[in-house]
């Protein structure tokens, strides 16, 4: 990480760059989580928007593909991209893992997704907003402990982010963490910036801060 | 070569998490849009264009003799065309023939299908062309319809673009890393301003006293268009509504459902016709406002005169001109794509307070507007956008205050020597 | 930075030095980096990109433009830039490098190296074109 980058930026944020941690904040045991999953023949991880579950997903998706039973990993954002669903699952070998970031924009054919992957003997893995049916369902909350415990593995902010700024960020949005970490970002470039600027909101030059 | 883009693709990188199954998709994709084209447009070819081919290169020539004329009629549920038709009498190899041959078309109108046929004498002698391969297919003209052939090619010839666009670019780009995808889509060009936005829409007005007249950013007139129509869409609807109510009461029959319905459907239209006239009246009130400049694009550390020319009635209580840079990022958030804006820079230019306008005349004034040595130039990419702008902050008598920006391309200090050359890529 | 295998036994290590000792250019200027990797024992290159360009970070989406760009498949050329090697080019005039508040435009050298079993490991060396100052946050 170079000087000033902000710990909050996408960049380690996006699911994927951060590991799944639980409710308590403490790293998901994907492994058990894979074997449950093979077992149970499907796995559906639902919670709301910015809970994490793309990012208990990618994990799960990794874990798969280092076992070799991973058949596709595939995100759905539009309707469209049932097309890709459909492929994914008629193309995976019977007994591997398809995991489908997205479930819920299928729509009427998320059916025919099931369907065909009951048919194949393929194992699905999804994320959803709300219940699909399959038969282990890890749900997805935001809690304060879990900001923490993300916070706590994302760069170092120099102690520019204190305790009551996680509280205050999960206040304001208690059940999205995408929207917390958008507020920290926010806070992080306050702070670095030695505050708001104070009273007049106009300046006719900008302050010459260039690194040393 | 840079194969386009036939819409705005939704924002956000889709293939994060798989390269490969997210090239699939939209490489099945674009596959289905090229077959699709195909077949349609080959079932349209064959329906159209080669019968039209044959008849033009494979028909034999042959002189025959009218014998007889009519109209055929065909009845369909919704209509009766008349189509004229000649007999004709003509030698073949296989000795003489007699056949129908249409002329013209179907008509609606039996009396006009008839006058197509008023020129046409019995015992007359007229060229024909016949299949040689069914020989009792005749035709009295040949040529090629070209406004057929471009209707009936247009449809599947854009499937096909678009689908093959769409198919080459998923090819292009399978199994690549970032950078190497980057500059596949992206060539390295000679552009003397990367990753800088073009200003060519920006100085193609000039201006009445400064060089360039600035096109403003706001969207006051499609805002008010759009108030508009909803105002007449819903106040539409609404009037059948209470029509079809009042008409059951006027029967002695009460809907209850309707009129429950009609209660909120009325509130809001009244509220759209409200808003319509209030913001029609702000716009007319506050008049429009124009601003020219001296150069552009504008470089750090440069000197530039503005000239801002309001319109409008009455009093304004301040008048102020203003350069902002801001900076916009597009992200997404699960399914949708959100953009956040945010002003990391602003100076006063000039203000004025207590401006007086008279119906039909404006108010114009000129400042000075200097950019800053260390300013940062625009940037433009996919989701990220560092723009400047010029944005003149109103506030009439009796009305809400106003803002309209006028957005400005800043350039680099250009550097002692030429420009860098595009890099030559190895792939 | 460097990201891409599992674990830091299996990851390759690539140390980078620029041509300016603070890593700062101007515009135009050219810009010449050195690298050397360590690579696991068992890790079997089979083609390296070397690359120079600029990307953005803050809340939007990530984006990228490639000034220089170069990959290398060519069996011995391979064995040898998979070890140590250098490029360079001329800096553009624009976009120059920016820290802005949600959005930062960064500037780096990448090496990119490609293995035999179809992993990919990217070691990422940023340096700072032009001097733009940090920008400020202002109330709006």
């Amino acid at each position: 990480m170079t000087p000033r980058s902000n710990p909050f930026a996408t960049r380690y944020t996006r699911p994927g760059a951060i590991l799944p941690l639980d409710g308590e904040g403490q790293p998901v045991d994907i492994a058990r989580l894979a074997e449950d999953t093979l077992r149970m023949r499907g796995l559906s991880i639902e919670g709301p928007h910015g809970t994490g579950k793309s990012t208990l997903l990618a994990a799960v998706a990794a874990a798969f593909e280092l076992r070799g039973h991973l058949g596709a990993n595939v995100r759905l954002r539009q309707f469209r991209d049932a097309v890709t669903a459909i492929v994914a699952v008629g193309r995976a070998a019977p007994g591997s893992v398809v995991c489908l970031d997205g479930w819920n924009v299928l729509g009427p054919l998320a059916w025919l997704v099931r369907t065909l992957a009951w048919l194949r003997g393929v194992i699905l893995v999804v994320t959803s907003h709300w219940t699909t049916g399959l038969p282990l369902v890890v749900p997805t909350s935001v809690t304060l402990p879990l900001l923490a415990a993300i916070v706590e593995r994302l760069p170092d902010h120099g102690g520019s982010i204190n305790a009551a700024d996680l509280a205050d960020a999960l206040r304001h949005h208690p059940t999205n963490l995408r929207e917390a970490l958008l507020e920290l970002y926010d806070s992080f470039e306050t702070r670095i910036r030695g505050g708001a600027l104070a009273g007049a909101p106009d300046q006719s030059a900008p302050p010459n801060r260039g690194r040393s | 070569m840079r194969f386009p883009r036939f819409f705005a693709k939704k924002r956000g990188h889709r293939r994060t998490v798989s390269e490969v199954w997210g090239s699939v998709a939209e490489g099945l994709f674009h596959a289905g849009l090229v077959v699709a084209g195909l077949v349609f447009g080959g079932l349209l070819a064959t329906g159209v264009a080669v019968p039209e081919w044959r008849i033009n290169h494979h028909f034999v020539e042959a002189e025959a003799i009218v014998v007889g004329k009519g109209l055929a009629r065909r009845t369909t549920a919704r209509e009766r065309t008349w189509e004229p038709a000649i007999r004709l009498r003509y030698e073949t190899p296989a000795g003489p023939i007699e056949a129908w041959a249409f002329r013209g078309g179907p008509i609606a109108s039996r009396e006009r299908a008839l006058t197509v046929l008023a020129d046409v004498s019995l015992d007359a002698a007229m060229p024909c062309w016949y299949d040689p391969d069914a020989p009792d297919s005749v035709v009295v003209t040949r040529g090629y319809n070209w406004w057929m052939w471009t209707l009936t090619l247009l449809l599947p010839g854009a499937l096909v673009a678009f689908g093959g666009a769409g198919l080459v670019r998923s090819i292009m780009g399978w199994r690549k890393s970032e950078e190497r995808r980057a500059v596949t889509f992206r060539p390295v060009t000679a552009n003397p301003h990367p990753a800088i936005p073009s200003c060519d829409d920006l100085i193609n007005s000039p201006g009445t006293v400064l060089r360039f007249r600035l096109p403003t950013s706001g969207s006051e007139g499609w805002t008010l268009l759009g108030i508009g129509l909803f105002a007449v869409l819903w106040n539409s609807v609404l009037t059948v509504l209470a029509v079809t109510a009042g008409l059951d009461l006027i029967g002695g029959r009460i809907d209850w459902l309707l009129l429950l319905i009609l209660v909120p459907f009325a509130g809001v239209g009244v509220a759209g016709v409200v808003r319509f006239v209030r913001q029609l009246v702000l716009t007319s009130a506050v008049g429009n406002t124009q601003l020219e400049i001296s150069e552009h694009p504008l470089r750090p550390g440069g000197h530039y005169d503005v000239m801002l020319a309001q319109s409008g009635s009455g009093a304004f209580q301040k008048l102020t001109v203003t350069l902002e840079l801001e900076e916009q990022a597009t992200f997404r958030q699960g399914t949708d794509t959100r953009t956040e804006r945010h002003v990391v820079w602003r100076s006063t230019i000039a203000s004025w307070k207590d401006v007086q306008l008279a119906p039909g005349t404006r108010f114009e004034a000129k400042a000075r507007l200097t950019l800053p040595a260390s300013a940062m130039h625009s940037f433009v990419s996919e989701h990220n956008v560092v723009a400047w702008r010029v944005v003149v902050h109103g506030r009439a008598a009796r009305w809400p205050a106003f803002s309209r920006g006028f957005p400005v391309v800043v350039h680099p200090v250009s550097p002692a020597v030429g420009h860098a050359e595009p890099q030559e890529v190895s792939l | 930075m460097s990201s891409g295998l599992d674990t830091a036994a299996r990851s390759p290590r690539v140390a980078a030095s620029f041509s300016s000792a603070d890593r700062r250019y101007e515009p135009l200027e050219n810009i010449q980096v050195r690298y050397t990797v360590e690579l696991p024992p068992t890790a079997v290159v089979r083609s390296v990109e070397r690359s120079i360009l600029w990307y953005t970070e803050g809340k939007g989406e990530e984006d990228i433009g490639v000034h220089y760009f170069e990959r290398i498949t060519e069996r011995a050329a391979v064995m040898t830039a998979a070890a140590a090697g250098s490029f360079e080019t001329r800096l553009p005039v624009s976009p120059l490098s920016y820290e802005g508040v949600i959005v930062k435009i960064r500037w780096c050298a990448r090496v990119r190296l490609f293995f035999e079993e179809g992993r990919d490991f990217v070691s990422e060396h940023v340096f700072e074109l032009g001097h733009v100052p940090v920008a400020a946050i202002v109330l709006s």
